[in-house]
């Protein structure tokens, strides 16, 4: 899905949408991963400094990365539509620093960002890249909800694999040589 | 004021620096992996059990942000909801060591790293906390460092 690990512009922003979260959402996320009073009681939360009700920072951070699937997917199809062959996208190695600013309260509206802020191959996983991604949220007041950046893997399209492992892979499929390898590693 | 919901939970001056939390155990099925899955991370890795075997986590897992979501949630059962706490300001160094695959149990610790006071609002203290999650066989699955707000008993240094 979503472009090419060589196609990706790095600062280019990427809108992802926005997202309305209802008081039941927010209630029903904390009461499952992160229930502290002040993310599922409105009553006891009026008593914490935030002076009610608000989403855990791990909800608002959920919902963020649904807003990127979304967009992969939405960019997958439009690839399609071109007749391209769209790239794939793999899972995420890490987190490298993420800061809650401003707290999500019910009916608040947080719009989401991506920037790809710089790419390398990856070293471990061969015929991958890693992506530097920094997500920003705002809500509708234009205030930063959080700042978080992100390490994920994208596949790359022009890699060869240099002879070398294509030969150790290739030895690997023959049973007996393949057994040897394996005791090897 | 004091806060009659936390006024008798443990502050910020009744912790130490290396006070290690026992997280417990949390077993994660094939039901909380999908319905994660479709609500947050609809990837077909976490919802296919054929696309996640060709994919580079081997089988089905779940959401590295379950996982963390999985995390928080045993650190609030055995600590967060004993203490003061007043919020999370954020975290670094979130790794997703291994994938948490459908049958897993995960546990571990969380060590308080570092306390110190606002010094912008000295009626709260920040803790660092170390996360360190494991699978059933020992091999790390998350870890990260937290830091999150907790209420002093008393604003004075």
């Amino acid at each position: 899905m979503t472009r090419w690990y060589e196609d990706i512009a790095i600062d280019e922003p990427f809108p992802l949408g926005s997202h309305t979260f209802s008081q039941d959402e927010i209630i029903r996320f904390a009461t499952l991963y992160d229930p502290q009073y002040f993310h599922i009681d409105p009553q006891a939360a009026r008593h914490s400094h935030f002076g009610g009700l608000i989403a855990s920072g791990w909800h608002t951070v959920s919902v963020g990365h649904r807003k990127m699937v979304d967009a992969l997917f939405a960019e997958e199809n439009r690839l399609r539509e071109e007749g391209l062959e769209p790239g794939v996208s793999g899972p995420s190695p890490g987190v490298n620093s993420m800061e809650f600013k401003v707290p999500v309260r019910p009916g608040d509206t947080v719009t989401y960002e991506l920037v790809v802020t710089d790419k390398r191959a990856s070293n471990s996983i061969p015929g991958w890249g890693l992506l530097f991604n920094r997500l920003t949220a705002l809500n509708q007041r234009g205030e930063l909800v959080y700042r978080a950046e992100i390490v994920g893997f994208s596949k790359r399209r022009d890699y060869r694999m240099p002879t070398k492992l294509r030969l150790l892979q290739a030895l690997t499929k023959v049973p007996v040589i393949g057994a040897l390898l394996q005791r090897g590693t | 004021m004091p806060n009659p919901i936390t006024q008798d939970r443990r502050h910020f001056e009744d912790l130490a620096v290396g006070e290690v939390i026992d997280l417990g155990h949390t077993t994660v099925t094939r039901d909380m992996i999908l319905t994660f899955a479709r609500e947050f991370d609809p990837l077909p890795f976490h919802l296919d059990e054929k696309a996640a075997k060709a994919s580079l986590l081997g089988g089905l897992a779940s959401s590295g942000w379950q996982t963390g979501a999985l995390s928080l949630r045993m650190l609030v059962d055995s600590f967060l909801g004993t203490v003061a706490s007043a919020g999370g300001l954020g975290f670094s160094n979130l790794k997703w060591k291994n994938p948490v695959m459908v049958g897993d149990t995960i546990g571990g610790t969380v060590t308080i790293a570092e306390l110190r006071r606002s010094s912008s609002h000295p009626q709260w203290g920040i803790m660092t906390l170390d996360f360190d999650v494991r699978n059933q066989k020992g091999q790390p699955v998350l870890t990260m460092r937290l830091a999150n707000l907790i209420e002093t008993r008393s604003a004075a240094a």
